[in-house]
């Protein structure tokens, strides 16, 4: 989107809500008091910070129940406490929640004991107040920021920061003009200027109270206010607007000081209101998990109610012995009613209970542990994302953020990019290089040369001058062509609303100018006319002074209609020093042909828009340019209706869209230039990557056919022999049609295409006009069809919300992954609703990053990102969530199995304690470090080979065939683990402790052995982890037989002092790994995927390639 | 760029030189250099290239097989007597009613039973007794003990987690109380061949970490068995239950509802066709939930004893190895494939089939 920096339309809607009186917020100026009197303003003190001592235990714990998880476990650790059903001791139970809790809670307190702290700090700086003294000895004091109410007037000094919104009363020019930076509000450098109205200008602070302000309500645009002052005494509304009022966060610059009066404080600010956390969304694997996690209940449910119901026909066969069976004891003797049973509720109530605590012991077959881990592993993962040198822009010196946290893996599975073109594809750099002035063209680049000669104003920005114009403008002054040559350039300088920050250079005779201002389209069309001897030198309210050639002159603005993406252009009413009344216009060519007067020069029009068409196919950004000179008659017309429409209250915009409508019309055709928008580093490389990724390339921009065109053969898009499908009409009928067409032809190319040798890559390209038709008429479902066959998508002339609605378009209809990438506020709906949302901390403020999942300095990061990053984080995770569900599982199989030989009573021959740790410090650890760590291909490899992406998008590493798998290998553990030493032991003297130590070490030490198997890449750390948990264990369970008041007291001990405990663990391990490892070797030989492949490439062929490395992605060199 | 060259100009100015590159260092936030950082950190990647597969296949099978051939010997070494007594133990006339033939404390329950040595057996011979379907594993029966109690006679009171034989109907502490102590094994053995005496030792059957540190030298019991209904063994209580050896190894409870306690060792060789006489009293009452008493004589190798699973695993699970290497062996022969050849690759084996 070129031309809509000055705010998109989403943001425009908020102010054009009319203001009603009714629900103004009045704030009376100097009158704090009188102001909150009838309806309590928000205070200044402003609380980030989310708990306070008092209430941290129970809103923290509220919120992390917020978690099913979470839930689950409360659930079964109060069930557990039941008398009747206490599987575990009291803390053994409860230990897992307790731990996983503490440790949020803790992190959480430390995060909000660091918020606190920046509040404090924020809330007690100090700002000078305007205290109502006795008389007139009102003065400003210094008050802590909370202290500061709405309807105070506030002093602030130059490179102070505002404590509040406040509408600006005076400064310290006399023109009332006031300079502000908003860095920290939209990230924006570039100094904005804001002004105090002439009527406040010159009356002290302290007179002024008595004055009302009615404002809107708070809300969160920071691009528009609307509101009046009322001054004491006086009927007349002063209207105020978006440039009257300075914002909280923003910091005064190259103003002495300036007075102003809070309308909005503390929460209220916009910029508080603009605080929104990162956006909530869920990764596709962890949907995909939840499926799996459903069949693990159904399994968890259905061996419950196989061991409820078997101890239910278990204890009705032995009904009639179990009054004396010495291991039972039915009967309670010790109980007042001598024939009351001891814990025994007749057969049905005992199924109940028994089933209630097998669904205890066997809890962990959902693995709980499993959602710790996975955030802990993305944890880990953002940190090598932030930490990639590859990743990081020199540029803007700006690191690879990670701003969601949880969808870590979406980005190993994207199918389709949806990118911004300006300033994500580009630069936005803007580079004034041709002109069609008068019907000449002027973009002979050998003419072009830098500005010579010593000049006195010294723009920053160069720009080659063409000889010969210069040569027209200086000599050429009486001729016709020279004077509209000369109106061409002053257009240049006056219509625009650049600010130029003249400071003094190295040469004490030149002075540096700074160019200041929202768009880099204006920053350069205003450099441009400075080289050609226009300068703009200074502005302020009312005037701009203009260096013409040497010599100063003061130009009136007398009126000023700003940009806007309806009108999609802008004027300037200027009072000329010869008192004449000019009005200049520039904007797109579409809209303003409309507004020219073809009939003065139709000749000049044709042979404009044939030059047009050809910078515009150059990939050039064009802007018409169109003056008239008013009459005395038309001026005042003009001058009573905008003031009326510039005061007005209600409906503002558009009363001043239609003076402005009124006005720009009749124009004279003065030129059009051409604004090099340049490639960003390494976009072709990158698009041309992501193609042979797999990944579908959509660009969505605000340009028009033929510069969207020409950028897409410029960054290979485009290629030669792509069909291209045109989609662009201009009535509902005809677009129906060429969508019909279309799609005929798309069925015509796939008919062809049988065989996949032959077919012919298609090109869509299509406008927002036709979008807006298509969407109208439920036509969406065959654009659908024509966008998906097409290998490229190309969108030029679209709205904002209309790039959320074709990512809408795909996202709804088909289950592939979309990623938007943009870096304007105008990319934020769409990144919003794609899948994946990059921001481009780039040019254009930071609302696409504040909007964005990941941010990043460049376009062509999203290679490594995507190829290397997103492929790495979903085959970690994949494989995580896999091996969680198969370890836990292979535990409570083997839990199962002993159940059955205990007449259905779940004891558990582990010890409770080793039950418990099984998950948390047995088999955690490892796990995690393979997920954050285990890489199958290298960097290189994957970055050679792009197709190598397609194991994600087709869910090569996390699917229900694995899940089967998995389990199956799972049973089969059980089985090894349990039936081999219960048959070697079987009718021995093995007592339940040391049978109980042999099983836990053989299922761990045959999980561990199963990850090391799949581990792809060994290094130390891996190594410490596996082996270190094994041996951990050991340890743990030693630890826990060297209680003498366990009943398992040294059995481990006693138990490894026998051959056969050896014997037997080895014979476990050997016979679980069997079919794995068969399976493995079979499947990694026989049908090898590509990832097999290439990893045995990386292995013995890619040795000799390593000095060639193939792709320089980066142009960060390795110090 | 200027300040870079007058600090390199001006030998004095090292330090200020040093620290303005150290602030430029500090403003750029490029993240640092390491192989952690980066993920290359050294790493091995092992493939299971076929030789790999074969191989271990193989290793395993030769290591296993003779090592289940051992074990199925040393197995087979085992020489192991068991007699069932405990239906044959009932007088003819109580047959149909058990219950009240062990029930009725004023019936003698000697009773004589001869084994005949099938096979020499060398000192010592362990003797045990099995109980079938005795569930010492039970939910409810295993839990039912207090371990601080065991070890520490001013813990006498806790007997928590001891119900249903926590304390007396007078409310006074059971030591040692739960059903574990409560249902300790009764009956007793005494052998004789021919007209000699076979002692029987019975120190040191139990665990020594268990004597030392579990149960407690100057724990006694007390209230033990006068309940109601008896379970099984009285305690003496003027002994110590660190010496109460039966008791310790009946309070190791059995991993699985059939299992073998030590009673006792012979250090006596018995030869092939030797008659051991053994008088048994029958106490322990096993009828109520129909399960079986036997006694068993056996010799023990390292393995421990007479059980062949073992050794079958080792030789079924070896054998299953070797099978596999020559499987994939002929696998690999039959089709074979370049390892990390890119001709495999999908996209090159249909080229734009993408």
């Amino acid at each position: 989107m070129a031309e809509d920096h000055h705010g998109s339309s989403r943001h425009m809607s908020a102010s054009q809500k009319d203001l009603g009186d009714e629900d103004a917020r009045v704030v009376r100026v100097g009158d704090a008091e009188r102001t909150s009197e009838r309806l309590e303003y928000a205070g200044n003190a402003v609380r980030t910070a989310k708990y306070s001592p008092l209430t941290f235990l129970p809103r923290n714990l509220f919120e992390q129940f917020h978690r099913l998880a979470y839930v689950y476990f409360l659930v079964i650790a109060v069930l557990n406490q039941l008398p009747q059903l206490a599987v575990f001791g009291r803390g053994a139970s409860v230990m897992p929640l307790a731990f996983v809790l503490i440790v949020t809670a803790v992190k959480d307190a430390y995060e909000d004991w660091r918020r606190h702290r920046s509040d404090r700090a924020e809330n007690g700086r100090l700002a000078a107040v305007l205290s109502p003294g006795e008389g007139a000895g009102a003065q400003f004091r210094p008050t802590e920021w909370k202290h500061v109410r709405v309807g105070d007037v506030l002093r602030i000094v130059s490179n102070e920061s505002l404590p509040a919104d406040m509408v600006l009363l005076a400064t310290s020019e006399p023109t009332g003009v006031a300079y502000v930076q908003t860095l920290n509000l939209d990230g924006e450098s570039n100094l904005k200027t804001r002004y105090a109205k002439q009527e406040t200008l010159s009356t002290p602070p302290d007179q002024l109270t008595g004055a009302v302000i009615r404002c809107e309500r708070p809300n969160r645009n920071v691009y528009g206010f609307q509101a009046n002052l009322e001054l004491e005494g006086e009927s007349r509304r002063i209207p105020l607007g978006p440039s009257n009022i300075v914002l909280r966060g923003c910091e005064l610059k190259n103003t002495a000081w300036a007075v102003g009066v809070v309308v909005y404080a503390g929460r209220e600010t916009k910029a508080m209101l603009n605080n929104a956390g990162a956006p909530k969304k869920r990764s596709r694997l962890e949907t995909h998990m939840n499926r799996e996690t459903l069949f693990l209940s159904a399994i968890l449910v259905v061996l419950c109610a196989l061991v409820a119901a078997l101890s239910g026909v278990w204890l009705r066969t032995h009904e009639e012995e179990l009054e004396l069976a010495q291991f039972f004891h039915k009967r309670d003797y010790l109980s007042k009613d001598k024939d009351g049973n001891y814990n025994y509720y007749g057969i049905a109530a005992q199924i109940v209970f028994i089933f209630l605590m097998a669904v205890i012991v066997f809890q962990i077959m959902i693995p709980i542990s499993l959602y710790i881990s996975m955030e802990l592993v993305r944890l880990g993962q953002a940190y090598f994302m932030i930490r990639d040198t590859r990743l990081y822009d020199e540029s803007s010196n700006t690191r690879f953020q990670c701003r969601a946290l949880n969808i870590n893996e979406d980005l190993g599975q994207v199918k389709c990019v949806f990118s911004d073109k300006t300033g994500t594809l580009t630069q936005n750099k803007m580079e004034f290089r041709c002109a069609s002035i008068d019907g000449i063209d002027y973009s002979d680049i050998t003419r072009q040369q830098p500005v010579e000669g010593d000049r006195i104003w010294a723009p920053n920005i160069s720009v080659n001058t063409d000889s010969e114009l210069v040569k027209l403008i200086r000599d050429g002054g009486d001729t016709y062509q020279g004077r509209h040559t000369r109106e061409f350039f002053l257009a240049l300088a006056t219509c625009n609303t650049i600010v130029p920050m003249i400071t003094d250079g190295a040469d004490p005779k030149k002075k540096v100018i700074d160019y200041q201002g929202e768009s880099p389209d204006e920053q350069a069309l205003v450099s441009a006319a400075a080289a050609y001897g226009f300068v703009l030198v200074e502005r302020t309210s009312g005037h701009i002074v203009i260096d013409v050639l040497g010599e100063k002159q003061r130009y009136e603005v007398l009126g000023l209609h700003e940009f806007d993406s309806d009108r999609k252009r802008m004027s300037v009413i200027i009072g000329c020093p010869d008192k004449t009344v000019m009005l200049f216009v520039k904007g797109a060519d579409s809209s303003m042909f409309g507004v020219i007067d073809k009939t003065i020069n139709s000749d000049l029009v044709q042979a404009t828009e044939k030059h047009l068409h050809s910078y515009s196919s150059l990939g050039l950004r064009t802007l018409v340019i169109g003056m008239r000179e008013l009459s005395q008659a038309e001026f005042q017309e003009w001058q009573m209706a905008y003031e009326k429409a510039s005061t007005a209250l209600l409906g503002r915009g558009n009363l001043l869209r239609g003076v402005a409508a009124n006005i720009e019309r009749n124009l004279r055709l003065l030129g059009a230039s051409g604004i090099e928008d340049k490639l960003q580093d390494g976009v072709p490389e990158a698009i041309e990557k992501l193609r042979q990724a797999g990944i579908k390339v959509w660009v969505l921009t605000g340009d028009k056919q033929e510069t969207a065109i020409s950028i897409g053969y410029s960054c290979k898009l485009l290629t030669r022999e792509m069909t291209q499908i045109v989609i662009n009409s201009h009535s509902r009928d005809s677009c129906t049609k060429s969508l019909d067409d279309a799609i005929s032809m798309v069925d015509k190319f796939q008919s062809f295409s049988t065989d996949s040798q032959a077919r012919v890559p298609l090109a869509l390209i299509i406008d927002g006009n036709s979008l807006v038709y298509i969407f109208d008429t439920d036509r969406e479902e065959k654009l659908f069809e024509v966008a998906i066959a097409c290998d490229v998508v190309l969108c030029c002339r679209v709205a904002p919300l209309q790039k959320a609605g074709i990512v809408d378009l795909i996202k709804k209809r088909t289950s592939d992954m979309t990623l938007a990438i943009g870096d304007g506020a105008n990319d934020v709906s769409m990144i919003q609703m794609a899948d994946v949302g990059i921001g481009i901390s780039g040019q254009e403020g930071r609302q696409a990053v504040m909007a964005s999942d990941f941010a990043m300095g460049q376009f062509r990061f999203l290679v490594p990102l995507l190829l290397v990053h997103g492929h790495w984080n979903y085959q970690r995770m994949g494989y995580m969530i896999l091996y969680n569900f198969y370890r836990n599982a292979t535990f409570v199989f083997m839990l199962f199995w002993y159940v059955l030989y205990t007449g259905f009573t779940l004891t558990t021959a582990i010890t409770e304690w080793s039950s418990v740790l099984y998950s948390v410090i047995y088999t955690a650890v490892p796990t995690i470090v393979v997920a954050i760590l285990d890489k199958d291909l290298g960097r290189r490899t994957l970055l050679k080979y792009p197709q190598l992406y397609g194991a994600g998008q087709c869910e090569e590493n996390y699917n229900l065939r694995l899940f089967i798998f998995i389990m199956m290998d799972s049973v089969w553990q059980s089985l090894a683990i349990f039936f081999i030493p219960y048959l070697a032991y079987r009718k021995s003297v093995i007592d339940g402790a040391s049978l109980g130590d042999l099983w836990t070490l053989s299922v761990v030490i045959l999980v561990n052995i199963h990850l090391a198997m799949d581990v792809i890449r060994w290094n130390w750390i891996t190594h410490a982890a596996i082996w270190g948990s094994i041996v951990a264990t050991w340890i743990c369970v030693m630890i826990i037989d060297s209680i003498p008041i366990m009943p398992g007291f040294w059995a481990i001990y006693k138990v490894m002092g026998t051959g056969l405990f050896w014997a037997l663990l080895l014979a476990v391990t050997v016979a679980g790994m069997i079919p794995h490892f068969a399976a493995k070797a079979f499947k990694e030989y026989f049908t090898p995927s590509d990832i097999q492949i290439a990893r045995e490439m990386e292995k013995w062929q890619d040795t000799h390639d390593v000095t060639h490395p193939e792709v320089q992605m980066s142009t960060v060199v390795r110090v | 760029m200027n300040s870079h060259a007058a600090g390199t100009s001006n030998g004095g100015s090292g330090d200020a030189g040093g620290a303005g590159a150290g602030a430029a260092r500090r403003n750029t936030r490029m993240p640092k250099y390491s192989k952690f950082t980066q993920q290359e950190l050294p790493a091995c990647k092992p493939i299971l290239t076929p030789k790999w597969v074969v191989s271990v296949f193989f290793i395993v099978g030769v290591i296993f097989v003779p090592i289940g051939v051992v074990s199925l010997l040393a197995a087979r070494d085992v020489v192991e007597i068991i007699d069932r007594y405990d239906e044959a133990c009932v007088p003819g006339n109580m047959t149909e009613n058990k219950l009240a033939y062990i029930q009725n404390s004023s019936i003698p329950k000697d009773c004589t039973r001869t084994l005949m040595v099938t096979k020499d057996m060398k000192q010592p011979i362990f003797v045990y007794y099995q109980l079938d379907n005795f569930y010492q594993n039970h939910r409810r029966y295993v839990k039912s003990r207090n371990d601080a109690q065991l070890r520490d006679p001013s813990k006498a009171n806790k007997t928590s987690a001891c119900e249903p034989e926590k304390t007396t109907a007078d409310g006074k502490p059971i030591v040692p109380c739960g059903l574990i102590a409560w249902s300790l094994f009764n009956d007793t053995y005494i052998f004789a061949r021919g007209n000699e005496n076979l002692t029987v030792d019975k120190k040191h059957i139990s665990w020594k970490s268990d004597r030392e540190h579990k149960f407690g030298k100057d724990v006694y019991p007390s209230n033990f068995q006068n309940g109601s209904l008896i379970g099984g063994a009285k305690l003496d209580p003027n002994i110590s239950l660190s010496e109460q050896e039966d008791l310790i190894v009946w309070m190791r409870t059995a991993a699985l509802p059939t299992f073998r306690k030590l009673y006792g060792r012979i250090y006596v060789d018995l030869k092939e066709n030797d008659n051991i006489t053994v008088r048994l009293s029958n106490n322990y009452n096993t009828y109520s939930f129909g399960g079986k008493k036997k006694l068993v004589l056996s010799t023990a190798t390292w393995l421990g004893g007479k059980n062949d699973f073992l050794g079958y695993t080792y030789l079924i699970v070896g054998g299953l190895c070797i099978f596999l290497a020559f499987a994939f062996t002929l696998l690999y022969f039959i089709k074979p494939r370049k390892l990390g050849d890119h001709n495999y690759l999908s996209w090159n084996r249909h080229p734009a089939g993408r």
